[in-house]
């Protein structure tokens, strides 16, 4: 009788098949706690969006889009630079350092609050002197890969 | 003696290094003692195992106690491991008792760090000896244990078991590795992803992504508020620090330090909620508790005796189980990774030199966190004034380095670290929880292959009830932790309504 009850247990995975058993049962819990989430909070779920797009429209909230977006496409076009310039110097690590040098002076510009005479002049050193220090020690010292 | 032969000036040096870069990081708002071990990680790749673990363990000790600067000194705990200590902390340096409060918490600190490296030391063999009699079943139900726990202490369960199973999912998209035992077929992913996806998202990437870039956006949407309101610290004046201020408190020190390496033991259970049990025990159980929260230095012993205490706990679960104890420790297993060493029941029998190496790192590493705390407290606190617009561009540059470097140069990992920072920014804002999403990232794979491996063994799912004694051991924890969350979500209901 017990053997019998057991054996509603029983499971057997084909090997050929066996890439998916596991990540069908974790999409399926994944799918039943969404559908759990969605239904305890649908209450909450409408006007949640609804405030999330006034507040990334600017509409509503203390949301400064400049900084946030500004950070996303300088980190984006960093990114795909660094990518293009590796290209033109292989395994040199220059691409890294020029790279880093216009974003880091980039996004301090953006990020920086009101702009004195004093303050350029230390996110200027800061931008050539940082990447160039992280370009010497890791690339040059370590031998650590860089773009 | 081969242990000797690593304790070079190198060594030393590495550590020395970490505490005081680890200090720097937990000190400014904001950038935590997890950030400063992603982001340092890529140095580790020049260095042998033991000298990248000495600059780590550096890393997150003086993360973890940098924490306490702004926390006395601006109200805002640096890590949220220094959370209980502005209730006291800051009316004291209110007070002009801010040196006081500070090198009050440096003492409290060393004791808590040097407590749990005497467990760690003592402990994780035991346990390491005890996980190595495991079979599939019982591993993967670890795995299981070590997600619910994290799970129910959750502000959320439903979203905390999301966040827990999501990132399992993530961890599975790739191939079904044939060194595992699998057939080596891709799964949960398109055909023209094939050629990036083959061997899944990389750890690293994904680490510093979520805690590097994503703390970054979520700054930068706020505009930096906080940076222009700082004002210039003076620690001068008021009463003067003195031992006597710890009279009376062995209790409370052996109390938080005991609750902070317990704490950091249970897996994803961060350095706040030692922080909270601590202070909250403190404040049950001491003679006196009418001054804390309006500046008594017992609070911010408990507090900073706790959260240090925390960093020896979590390495107990990570080199006897293979199971990160918070964020911080699931990045060392990068660490590890790197140097083709895996955590586990295993390690610390295979690798005697490189425990011991641990053990010694970690007490340096406390004692030279209270060396450079206490004499340069002065110096460290003007660290928060550091602002972040020159701070933040380098630490996305550092983060560059990590991700391209994880696995020799190939740029999509860098694409991953954006995705995974915008992802982390994404999840956030709807109430994911990051660190059952992380930990299940960890241990995806792993219970993929102790479930299948099991399942192809016994051919029956009942064996994860029956294998062993220890099988429904681990069932009987699993469901103590649920109902726990389910006692504590009710409780919180309640309260709420009483309070509205």
């Amino acid at each position: 009788m017990e053997s019998q009850w057991l054996s509603l247990f029983d499971v057997t995975i084909d090997f050929d098949q066996s890439h998916l058993f596991f990540p069908r049962i974790v999409t399926w819990i994944l799918v039943i706690l969404l559908g759990l989430i969605l239904v305890t909070r649908y209450r909450l779920l409408v006007p949640g969006l609804k405030h999330a797009g006034r507040v990334l429209a600017g509409r509503e909230g203390e949301f400064d889009r400049k900084r946030f977006f500004g950070t996303l496409v300088l980190t984006t076009l960093y990114f795909y630079m660094m990518g293009v310039l590796s290209d033109v110097f292989p395994n040199t690590g220059y691409s890294f350092l020029i790279c880093s040098i216009v974003f880091v002076f980039s996004l301090s510009m953006l990020y920086v609050g009101q702009l004195s005479r004093r303050l350029v002049v230390i996110i200027v050193l800061n931008a050539l002197i940082a990447p160039a220090i992280a370009w010497y020690v890791l690339a040059q010292l370590f031998r650590i890969t860089l773009p | 003696m081969d242990i000797l032969s690593h304790l070079t000036p190198m060594f030393f040096g590495l550590i020395a290094a970490g505490t005081l870069i680890g200090i720097i990081f937990g000190a400014i708002p904001g950038m935590t003692a997890t950030m400063a071990v992603a982001v340092c990680l890529p140095l580790t790749y020049a260095f042998g195992l033991e000298n990248g673990v000495a600059l780590l363990l550096g890393l997150y000790v003086g993360g973890i106690s940098g924490g306490m600067v702004p926390a006395v000194l601006l109200n805002i705990p640096g890590t949220p491991s220094s959370i209980c200590t502005t209730f006291d902390g800051y009316p004291m340096a209110q007070k002009g008792e801010g040196e006081r409060a500070l090198k009050t918490g440096i003492v409290a600190s060393i004791f808590g760090g040097l407590f749990s490296a005497a467990v760690l030391f003592f402990f994780a063999p035991v346990l390491a000896d005890f996980a190595i009699k495991f079979s599939n079943v019982e591993k993967f139900l670890i795995i299981l244990l070590a997600l619910t726990v994290i799970a129910s202490l959750c502000s959320n369960l439903l979203m905390g078991i999301f966040s827990g199973v999501l990132g399992v999912w993530l961890s599975l998209i790739g191939t079904y590795s044939i060194m595992e035992g699998g057939n080596g077929e891709p799964r949960l992913m398109f055909d023209f992803m094939e050629y990036y996806l083959i061997d899944g998202f990389s750890l690293l990437p994904v680490l510093i992504g979520i805690f590097g870039l994503t703390t970054v956006l979520l700054d930068a949407e706020t505009g930096f508020k906080g940076d222009s309101e700082r004002g210039r610290i003076s620690l001068k004046g008021g009463k003067k620090f003195s031992f006597g201020v710890f009279k009376g408190q062995l209790t409370n020190l052996i109390r938080s330090s005991g609750i902070g390496t317990f704490v950091g033991m249970l897996p994803g259970v961060g350095g706040s909620a030692a922080s909270v049990l601590a202070y909250s025990q403190e404040k049950n159980f001491s003679r006196d508790s009418s001054q804390m929260g309006k500046g008594a230095p017992q609070g911010i012993v408990s507090s900073e005796s706790s959260n240090n205490a925390l960093t020896g706990g979590a390495l107990v679960p990570l080199l006897s189980l293979g199971i990160p104890g918070d964020s911080t420790t699931a990045i060392l297993i990068g660490a590890f990774t790197l140097q083709g060493i895996q955590v586990g029941p295993l390690f610390i029998g295979n690798n005697m030199d490189t425990w011991y190496l641990i053990i010694i790192a970690l007490i340096i590493a406390n004692v030279l966190m209270f060396g450079i705390m206490y004499f340069a407290i002065r110096h460290i606190a003007k660290v928060i004034e550091v602002p972040k617009y020159i701070l933040y561009p380098l630490i996305i540059m550092m983060c560059v380095v990590g991700a391209y470097a994880i696995n020799y140069g190939i740029m999509f990992d860098v694409w991953t670290l954006l995705l995974f920072g915008i992802f982390g920014w994404v999840a956030h804002k709807i109430g994911l929880e990051t660190v059952p999403l992380i930990i299940g990232f960890i241990l995806g794979k792993s219970a993929e292959v102790y479930f299948v491996k099991s399942l192809e063994s016994y051919g029956n799912y009942s064996i994860f009830f029956t294998k062993s004694p220890i099988a429904v051991i681990l069932w009987v924890l699993i469901a103590v932790s649920l109902a726990f969350a389910i006692y504590l979500n009710i409780r919180n209901r309640r309260q709420a309504a009483v309070e509205s």
